[in-house]
């Protein structure tokens, strides 16, 4: 074919199959992140950048809404709630397949919420434990539950619920679920997934290759299969400094977990987009509330109002200028972020007041030179400055903060055990629904309400009703009300939310962060 | 003959000219300033280096900030200066333990010989297996990061070196005249390996021990640089480098001047440590 | 023959100083603080989870049972399954590896590079001012962490000259020679400075030497006796040098892959440290054990073979 048919090919295809815009597809989008994923499967993801991957490459039954508070249709077409609310029918969309090409059908459904709901298998069992029954005729699905459950709609729209093809796990190599799941993410490839992508590649801890599902259901702008993308190159680099620098040297397109003392930086670079993804993150501190501290010696933040004093003497404003440089706001709800379903709006929640702090402390009688322990996490530069910014804050109450650092599993072991008098610790929601988050922070039995060990029945029975509650009213009223005790009770050093920092190179558009952190390529496109 | 001759391993000219050398003048100058900035930091810093100032974060070189502020509003300079404290320490802290047990052990061992001797030396084979860098993080690990136990787990590697260094010496002192000599008039065993093997054999550990210094603070700045040495808000010169590595297309001298501070006295400790071998170092 | 004794000998020494180590790793990774269970299931895990975990991994056997069963266990390959890769530790091992190999080679073939030429140049001009440069530029830069030659190299030759990549690792042996210039760098400019100092004196020992100096007397060409003398001499002196620090490039490794996002074991074990992936940091010390003794071995074989009289050591 010499030069002039093609020009002229070209432009008989430019007449004819050009939608009304020009919608920029194809091409490989190259990821910054800051931890490699390990395993990405529904039921086995547990750490963020497993979780936050699985539904670029598994779908579920419905799927969240863009407020990420309604639930939409996703495999399903349409869902219906039973009267009782003890059924829940779903239709799936005709033609689904997997992106091999094999249909997906209701055993497949079927396969897959078995398995989720399996707790041998699943650590996140737990959260659809009302399912008694799932079935398929055909198209139609039907759930039978053991109890109402308020949360089941959301927990289908939910990374756990996704859909696996059966064929593929029967056919995978190893004797248990976990070892075929494992099998099936090593050779990748596009038989397991019905999502707007398949792993085409995978180095532990230093690359990974999504390739676009030509076959996906949901449609672009122009008509066409999503995603627009051909596929996305994922880099692990850790290093936060090195991960910009490949940004900013085009190496990348995205760059992941941004500082946030360099977020007024990159803002001011004309070839970026620095973006700040709503998020369900919150960071606060939990403050043991037991009677005696571990050795013994009674615990001076027993004594609500020494909690309530810390509160008000710190300024969330100077912290957050200073671990975020602005970006970021304090907590308004005392269990939750605002993003959360049902979360209420306390703002200020314990707002700055030095004056009210020490009227409090000296009320309480707490005596000048105090010491109270700080325990932070060894490495951490956000909980260096955030422990050297409190002594500071909290140094006109007579408080001698003194440093405790450790790492991790360290901090979890004294969190269960009550060995510490405050500790720094964040939360991410995995489920758009204030259940989760509540019964960590707050639910006795949950969690020992965050280690803290805080304790109110009427708390605790209004959780317990929030679980079965299916009136959406009846149930955002109880989770307010056990907002409005938290509050009071100050179990936690009420901090701030943070917002998912993404530094986005200006050639890619499209790209999204939810609440929850997942990464979102459907729409995304890249320019170059 | 009353006692055993020891042999002079230097002489007052030999001393004379290594003191007029330039390297050990520049060594000199700069150890003998760096330590004046560890023991009065207070005299020279500028500033509390631990004062947040959040109205001043991040600001570049001034008459008032001479290295700047750092990203909570800390004057740079005092935080650089009151590193020194830390970072000089390292080199004495990280280095004399392992010194003492190691001179102990290495001359115990190299005279008696045997079975513990047989010993020692399979556990120096397993020792020397590890790269140093690796089981000193293992080490810390399992201690916790943080500056004590950073020292501890340094101490624990690296008697090791000092410990066989010692023992070749003492094993090739034995040998010498004057060894076999007090053991022929009968001395004890500890007068013959304190006052006769010890002093002799010393002078090779001495100008380890030097150079060992300066890779303390090589190390100890590494460590810190990585979160497992000293830990923020301490001022150490690695913690700060690691603290500005964020910042280094933008506010490059928050990383810049720790770094020089460490070379500095590096150098200034090789430079001794140069010097000092020339002295030692036996005549032939 | 001669030499085959020498290997059996060798190698059966080997055997106790591994026990040794062994017994080192085994103790270390038992007193690491915090509950490897805590560490593998999370946080948020109920109490009955962890008593089943420390149960499956024999953490409640006595001690002497807990070693014997790392040692059988080890003996078969079997390293134990990472906790933060969820993958079994020694293929995880064996991934980075050829990563770290690739980059510590690539260091000593540029160590090499820079601090040849340079030790010939300073000791043929031994007390002018090339010899003096020379030295001081190096005692510089043994004076510099390798974290810290790392950033400079970072900042100036990738960040603002672009000259190389910023971090991480490419495709294949020709796109690596680039993409792992700056790393191999890093390590080359501390390791040359120790190669230069070694190889200077060597070369000046020799020089000095009664039967080079009786070889000049004779007429011979000043090239034909570095030829024949010197660079023997040199190569010996730099491959034993070379092999016993080999611990010290591995430590660079450690900090340089950090620095630059090499994907290789060096990095693997400070992230295993953070992680507190008891599995992983025992089979990476372990990994970093047998290497560095291989190296030993390596280094005695070569330099008896360059050398015969050494054989009897």
């Amino acid at each position: 074919m010499n030069t002039r048919r093609i020009a002229s090919a070209l432009a008989l295809a430019a007449v004819l199959g050009t939608p009304a815009f020009a919608q920029d597809r194809g091409g490989i989008l190259n990821f910054a992140r800051y931890d490699g994923s390990q395993l990405v499967d529904p039921i086995y993801a547990d750490r963020n950048p497993d979780i936050w991957m699985v539904a670029s490459l598994f779908d579920t039954l419905l799927r969240l809404g863009a407020d990420g508070k309604s639930v939409e249709p996703g495999l399903a077409e349409s869902h219906e709630m039973s009267a009782d609310g003890r059924t829940v029918t779903l239709k799936l969309r005709s033609g689904l397949t997997f992106a091999d090409g094999s249909p997906l059908t209701g055993a497949d459904v079927i396969f897959s919420l078995d398995r989720a709901r399996n707790g041998d298998l699943s650590s996140w069992a737990g959260l659809i434990g009302s399912i008694d029954k799932v079935t398929a005729d055909g198209d139609m699905i039907t759930i039978a539950l053991k109890t109402p459950d308020p949360t089941i709609l959301t927990m289908l729209a939910t990374f756990n619920t996704a859909i696996v093809s059966k064929a593929a796990f029967d056919a995978a190599p190893g004797a248990t679920d976990q070892e075929k799941s494992a099998a099936i993410f090593a050779k990748g490839g596009p038989g397991v997934g019905s999502g707007p992508f398949y792993l085409c590649g995978f180095e532990q801890g230093a690359t990974m290759d999504f390739c676009a599902n030509k076959g996906y259901w949901r449609q672009g702008a122009d008509g066409k299969p999503l995603p627009y993308l051909d596929g996305v190159h994922f880099q692990v680099i850790p290093d936060d400094a090195t991960r910009i620098l490949k940004l900013q040297a085009g190496e990348v397109d995205v760059a992941e977990f941004v500082p946030f003392a360099r977020v007024a930086e990159l803002q001011a670079d004309e070839k970026l987009n620095m973006e700040l993804f709503p998020s369900t993150r919150i960071i606060y501190s939990p403050i043991n509330v037991r009677a005696t501290r571990a050795d013994g010696s009674p615990n001076p933040l027993a004594d609500v109002r020494v909690r309530q004093a810390l509160n008000y003497a710190t300024d969330k404003a100077a912290l957050i200028g200073l671990v975020l440089h602005g970006a970021g706001k304090p907590m308004s709800s005392p269990l939750m972020a605002a993003a959360t379903q049902d979360s209420i709006d306390m703002s200020p929640l314990y707002g700055y007041d030095i004056e009210k702090a020490k009227a409090l402390i000296a009320e309480a009688g707490l005596p000048a030179g105090t010491k109270i322990t700080f325990t932070t996490l060894a490495g951490s530069a956000d909980d260096a400055t955030i422990f050297a910014a409190l002594q500071q804050m909290w140094a006109p109450l007579g408080i001698d903060l003194v440093v405790e650092q450790v790492d991790g599993p360290t901090r979890g072991a004294k969190n269960r055990s009550g060995e510490f008098d405050i500790h720094t610790y964040g939360w991410v929601n995995d489920v758009n629904d204030a259940s989760q988050v509540v019964g960590w922070l707050g639910h006795t039995p949950t969690a020992n309400a965050v280690g803290t060990g805080w304790e109110d029945a009427t708390f605790n029975s209004l959780y317990e009703a929030a679980q079965t509650e299916m009136d959406p009213a009846k149930r955002a009223d109880e989770f307010a009300q056990m907002q409005k005790i938290y509050a009071e009770a100050a179990p936690l050093l009420f901090m701030y939310e943070t917002p998912f920092a993404v530094a986005v190179s200006k050639q890619v558009s499209g790209y999204v962060q939810t609440p929850l952190g997942a990464n979102v390529f459907e729409e995304a496109t890249v320019s170059r | 003959m009353s006692d055993v001759t020891l042999p002079l391993p230097e002489s007052r000219s030999r001393l004379a000219l290594a003191l007029r050398r330039p390297g050990f003048l520049m060594g000199a100058a700069i150890i003998g300033l760096s330590t004046l900035l560890a023991l009065f930091p207070w005299l020279f810093a500028p500033y509390d280096p631990n004062f947040i100032d959040y109205t001043a974060v991040g600001q570049p070189p001034s008459a008032a900030h001479p290295f700047g502020t750092d990203m909570l509003g800390r004057d740079a300079l005092s935080r650089v200066i009151w590193a020194y404290r830390i970072n000089m320490q390292m080199a004495i802290l990280a280095t004399i333990f392992a010194l003492l047990i190691g001179v102990t052990v290495g001359a115990l061992v190299g005279y008696y010989r045997g079975v513990a001797d047989m010993v020692f030396g399979r556990f120096v084979d397993a020792i020397i297996t590890f790269p140093f860098l690796v089981l000193v993080i293992a080490v810390v690990a399992v201690l916790g990061p943080g500056l004590i136990n950073m020292y501890i787990a340094i101490t624990l590697v690296g008697w090791v070196y000092y410990a066989r260094l010692m023992r070749a010496e003492v094993i090739g002192q034995m040998g010498n005249d004057y060894a076999a000599a007090g053991l022929v008039m009968g001395y004890s065993d500890r007068r013959i390996i304190f006052r006769h093997l010890l002093p002799n054999a010393i002078t090779p550990v001495i100008v380890y021990w030097m150079t060992d210094m300066a890779l303390a603070i090589l190390l100890g700045s590494s460590l810190g640089y990585l979160g497992l040495g000293a830990q923020p808000p301490q001022s150490e010169w690695g913690v700060l480098i690691a603290e500005g590595r964020n910042f280094i297309t933008t506010a490059w001298w928050l990383s810049l001047m720790p770094g020089i501070a460490i070379v500095l006295t590096g150098l200034g400790f090789s430079l001794l440590g140069d010097a000092m071998a020339d002295l030692l170092r036996p005549r032939g | 023959m001669k030499s085959l004794a020498y290997i059996l000998k060798r190698l059966l020494l080997m055997v106790p100083t591994f026990a040794i180590v062994m017994v080192i790793i085994f103790l270390l990774v038992r007193m690491l603080p915090g509950d490897p269970a805590i560490a593998i299931a999370g946080d948020k895990a109920s109490d009955a989870d962890l008593a089943a975990i420390r149960e499956r991994l024999g953490l409640t056997e006595p001690l002497l049972v807990q070693f014997w069963l790392f040692l059988t266990n080890t003996l078969q390959g079997d390293l134990g399954r990472s906790i933060m890769l969820k993958a079994p530790t020694l293929g995880v091992i064996l991934d980075r590896l050829p990563t770290t190999a690739f980059l510590t080679l690539y260091a000593v073939t540029l160590s090499l590079l820079i601090a040849g030429p340079l030790a010939f140049v300073a000791a043929l001009n031994r007390g002018r001012w090339p010899d003096a440069a020379i030295r001081a530029v190096f005692q510089v830069g043994l004076s510099m962490p390798v974290f810290y030659i790392g950033l400079i190299l970072l900042t100036f030759l990738a960040a603002r000259a672009r000259l190389f990549p910023v971090g991480g690792i490419g495709h294949g042996f020709v796109e690596n020679l680039h993409q792992l210039f700056l790393p191999a760098m890093t390590i080359a400019l501390y390791t040359s400075a120790i190669v230069m100092r070694n190889l200077r004196a060597a070369i000046i020992e020799v020089l000095d030497a009664d039967y080079v100096q009786f070889a000049r007397a004779k007429g011979l060409s000043s090239r034909l006796i570095l030829g024949r003398h010197v660079l023997r001499n040199a190569l010996i002196s730099t491959v034993t040098l070379l092999g016993l620090s080999i611990g010290n490039l591995m430590s660079g490794t450690l900090v340089t892959e950090t620095v630059f996002a090499v994907p290789g074991v060096g990095r693997l074990m400070l992230e295993a440290i953070f992680a507190r992936d008891y599995p992983l940091i025992q089979g990476l010390t372990l990994t970093f054990a047998i290497l560095v003794s291989a190296v030993f071995l390596l280094t005695d074989l070569v330099q008896s073979w360059l050398d015969p009289r050494m054989r009897l050591t």
